[in-house]
């Protein structure tokens, strides 16, 4: 997209080079610091905490644990303690206290491969609820814990006996508005998504996109659910619009082929809910707006609401990288600031401008 | 024959010759006018005028004025001199047809040289807008190139600020931190004293209270996080939810561009292992199991093992009288074919489980390297090493990681360039 003046622009702030192979980048909230985690060369899990300072990234301080890990999430820990949930390669979920992290606050080992996604809901002042941790995995199976419970999850999505297990690529919390209401969304690499509500312990919906689906994500975990979009192989993402499901019809979506290599990630801006990130295979951004349609609902031929999908328009894309871009992250306190981690090991540091005027 | 002009009058100054020349009625363009040095031409066919100069002149300034019936030219001499006549006397036919030729070629020369100059004038042009094309395009360049700059610059300095507030607001937050821990621990050291005194706990109500409306803009402290811990639901009871998955033969990951292949493939095994041609006469006094291709195929596997290669020859051609669609069976017996060094037969097995192996997926990707590796052997062992060299290759494409296999394909190459250069 041409660089005009009034559209967003992408600004690379801070370049670091990395010894190690970074999986997941996260801000820690209310600070100028980030996390970056990944796997070292010698095999071991590398956790390194970022100050940007200046136009530079100032290394305050590096963990080497046992396993490489693969993602982390700030999602269930209270604003004053901001513990790290980690999950890795040996399918072990942990949580770290970052100023004692030699021992972890919880730790188990919630499955029998790497956990390839985890998200966290309840904490950090958003929503409400219990604090809860899910994790997807190579093996199969979501498991949803939570940090006052040892040892076993308070739900556990597993193949049926006998079925032959799909991985698990992507987890995403979602309606999360009170204390009892609570959505997981799973996304597997045979392009299934499932909706698991947690309230009644049952399956809600369920899709299949035709691609592996590489990463899931509602536009806010604590309201009611209005927006999902899952990212695929090939280059395509869906939207649905969640307010409105149909009997048969499940939810209303569109889809957008962005690219021709796999969309690894989308991020909503957690100051605008229509707006969201995907970073691609090609190590490109690309800056998204969702427009809604007139009507969201509208009664099909026998009188039951179905959804109506609006529309998403480009406002800016940009390539960073010739490797894929594997993870990205808004900041939640400065609009605009975000982090990208990418297979060539390096993390970027970049800000979107001129966010306002959308 | 030309009409001659001779009607002309003259006059002339130290410096110019003035000749006027009428031409009745006839059109005069200058393309008629041909002027040298030394000799000047009005050809309007029929009309020809033409002069022998008394003294050079300096053509290229000198004009010529066609209008009204008159050619009226303004000639400057080269040398300020007056001329006894306009044009030269005795000037012989010899010495006419010279000037002429002189005439002409130095007028080729003069446009020769003006189209020269021409050229260069304009290259020159073209250069320069060029140059001036790209200072505009730089200074352009150069203006975006600062705009985004002072918008980095803006942003870092915004995110700098942004930053310090941050550190003022967590300094802030660290020192309310201590001070309440501080605040409370007194009144909790006073309950303990005074044995729970019920008066006091309005009072501590009312000074956490107070604490709570000194704690500026970040909602969030160590009070007001238990209160909400006290408030948090109970860990939910555990249950399963079972899942089903839409149904997917292959390991791997779904991609809508590969279905179509992998639907191929999908058929082919099916097929493959639905169709039993048979002899039955011949197969009636076989066992049941004997019938059955996957059976042979393991017994056949199992003699290779043991070394026993003609019995797993002989278990994988029964197989294949059965059911002849099954690739891994040629690829198989291609293997006891290596063994027994039964070199053609073991090209043509590795060929048919080629041709069966296709379309290629990812799942049968093992299976057409072997393929590939044992014809490729074969022809090495009959000396046709190109031919085993395409095959090594197309293993290594397959599967550029096997150590193997490149070894192999380099001793062949290197084989290879040791003949050519030999022979």
């Amino acid at each position: 997209a041409a660089a005009g003046p009034e559209r967003p622009q992408v600004v690379s702030h801070v370049q670091q080079a990395l010894s190690y192979t970074v999986f997941d980048c996260k801000w820690v909230p209310r600070s100028a610091r980030l996390l970056c985690l990944g796997s070292a060369a010698r095999g071991t899990g590398i956790v390194q905490l970022y100050e940007l300072h200046g136009g530079r990234l100032e290394l305050l301080r590096e963990i080497e644990k046992p396993k490489p890990i693969k993602c982390g999430t700030f999602g269930a820990t209270s604003l004053q303690q901001r513990y790290l949930a980690t999950g890795d390669f040996d399918g072990n979920l942990n949580i770290w206290n970052l100023e004692a992290p030699e021992i972890p606050v919880y730790s188990v080992k919630g499955h029998k491969e790497i956990i390839n996604s985890i998200d966290g809901v309840g904490g950090l002042g958003i929503g409400e609820g219990a604090p809860e941790i899910v994790t997807g995995s190579r093996d199969g199976t979501v498991k949803v814990w939570d940090p006052r419970q040892k040892d076993t999850p308070v739900a556990n999505m597993e193949p049926v006996q006998g079925e032959s297990k799909r991985d698990c690529w992507t987890v995403a919390f979602g309606n999360a508005y009170n204390h009892e209401e609570r959505v997981v969304c799973a996304g597997y690499d045979n392009g299934d998504i499932k909706l698991f509500d947690l309230k009644s312990m049952s399956l809600r919906w369920e899709t299949n996109i035709k691609n592996g689906v590489c990463s899931v994500e509602f536009d806010r975990k604590d309201i009611n659910m209005n927006k999902l979009v899952a990212t695929s192989l090939e280059g395509k993402f869906h939207v649905f619009d969640m307010r409105t499901q149909h009997p048969t019809k499940g939810f209303a979506s569109l889809s957008e082929k962005a690219q021709k290599s796999t969309i690894w990630q989308v991020r909503h801006l957690p100051q605008n809910r229509d707006v969201f990130m995907t970073s691609g295979g090609s190590g490109s951004l690309h800056l998204w707006k969702y427009e809604y349609p007139a009507q969201r609902s509208k009664k099909d031929s026998e009188g039951s609401e179905m959804g109506v999908a609006g529309s998403v328009s480009l406002l800016q894309n940009v390539t960073l990288s010739t490797q894929p871009i594997s993870s990205l992250d808004w900041s939640p306190d400065k609009k605009g600031l975000c982090v990208c981690g990418a297979f060539d090991q390096t993390v970027r540091v970049l800000i979107v401008t001129k966010l306002n005027k959308i | 024959m030309p009409v001659w002009l001779r009607e002309h009058s003259w006059r002339q100054t130290l410096t110019a010759v003035y000749l006027s020349l009428p031409v009745r009625g006839a059109r005069a363009t200058p393309a008629n006018i041909f002027c040298g040095e030394q000799y000047l031409k009005v050809s309007i066919p029929p009309f020809l005028f033409e002069a022998i100069l008394y003294a050079p002149i300096d053509d290229t300034n000198s004009t010529a004025k066609i209008g009204n019936g008159n050619i009226f030219f303004t000639l400057y001499k080269k040398e300020p001199a007056m001329w006894d006549s306009l044009t030269l006397a005795n000037a012989d036919k010899e010495k006419l047809q010279h000037l002429r030729e002189n005439a002409v070629l130095k007028a080729h020369e003069k446009t020769k040289e003006e189209t020269e100059a021409k050229k260069i004038t304009k290259q020159e042009h073209k250069k320069y807008a060029l140059e001036a094309t790209m200072k505009v395009e730089e200074a352009e360049r150069k203006r975006i190139e600062d705009l985004k700059e002072k918008e980095r610059q803006k942003v870092a300095k915004e995110l700098e600020l942004w930053k310090n507030q941050q550190k003022d607001a967590d300094k802030y937050k660290s020192i309310q931190k201590r001070g309440e821990l501080h605040q409370e621990i007194e009144p909790l050291k006073e309950r303990k004293k005074e044995k729970i005194n019920k008066t006091r706990i309005p009072n501590e109500g009312t000074f956490k209270t107070r604490l709570k409306s000194t704690k500026g803009h970040s909602s969030c402290s160590m009070f007001s996080q238990n209160l909400k811990e006290e408030q948090l639901p109970a860990p939910r009871s555990a249950a399963t939810i079972k899942v089903n998955f839409t149904p997917r033969v292959f390991p791997t990951a779904l991609r809508e561009s590969r279905v179509a292949e992998e639907e191929e493939w999908l058929h082919k095994q099916a097929e493959a292992r639905r169709i039993i041609n048979s002899d039955l006469s011949e197969l009636e006094d076989l066992k049941e199991e004997e019938k059955n291709p996957d059976w042979l195929k393991d017994k056949g596997n199992k003699m290779f093992a043991m070394g026993n290669y003609l019995g797993a020859v002989n278990a994988y051609n029964l197989a294949v009288r059965l059911n002849n669609k099954l690739p891994l069976l040629y690829l198989n017996r291609a293997a006891c074919h290596l063994k027994l060094r039964n070199l053609h037969k073991a090209i043509e097995d590795s060929s048919k489980a080629l041709e069966l192996l296709i379309p290629p997926v990812p799942d049968n990707e093992n299976a057409r390297v072997k393929a590939h590796v044992r014809r490729g052997t074969a022809f090495c062992q009959l000396e046709l090493y190109t031919e085993g060299l395409q095959d090594y290759e197309a293993a290594l494409k397959i599967n550029p990681k096997n150590k193997n296999v490149e070894k192999d394909a380099e001793k062949i190459r290197h084989l290879i360039q040791g003949t050519m250069q030999s022979s």
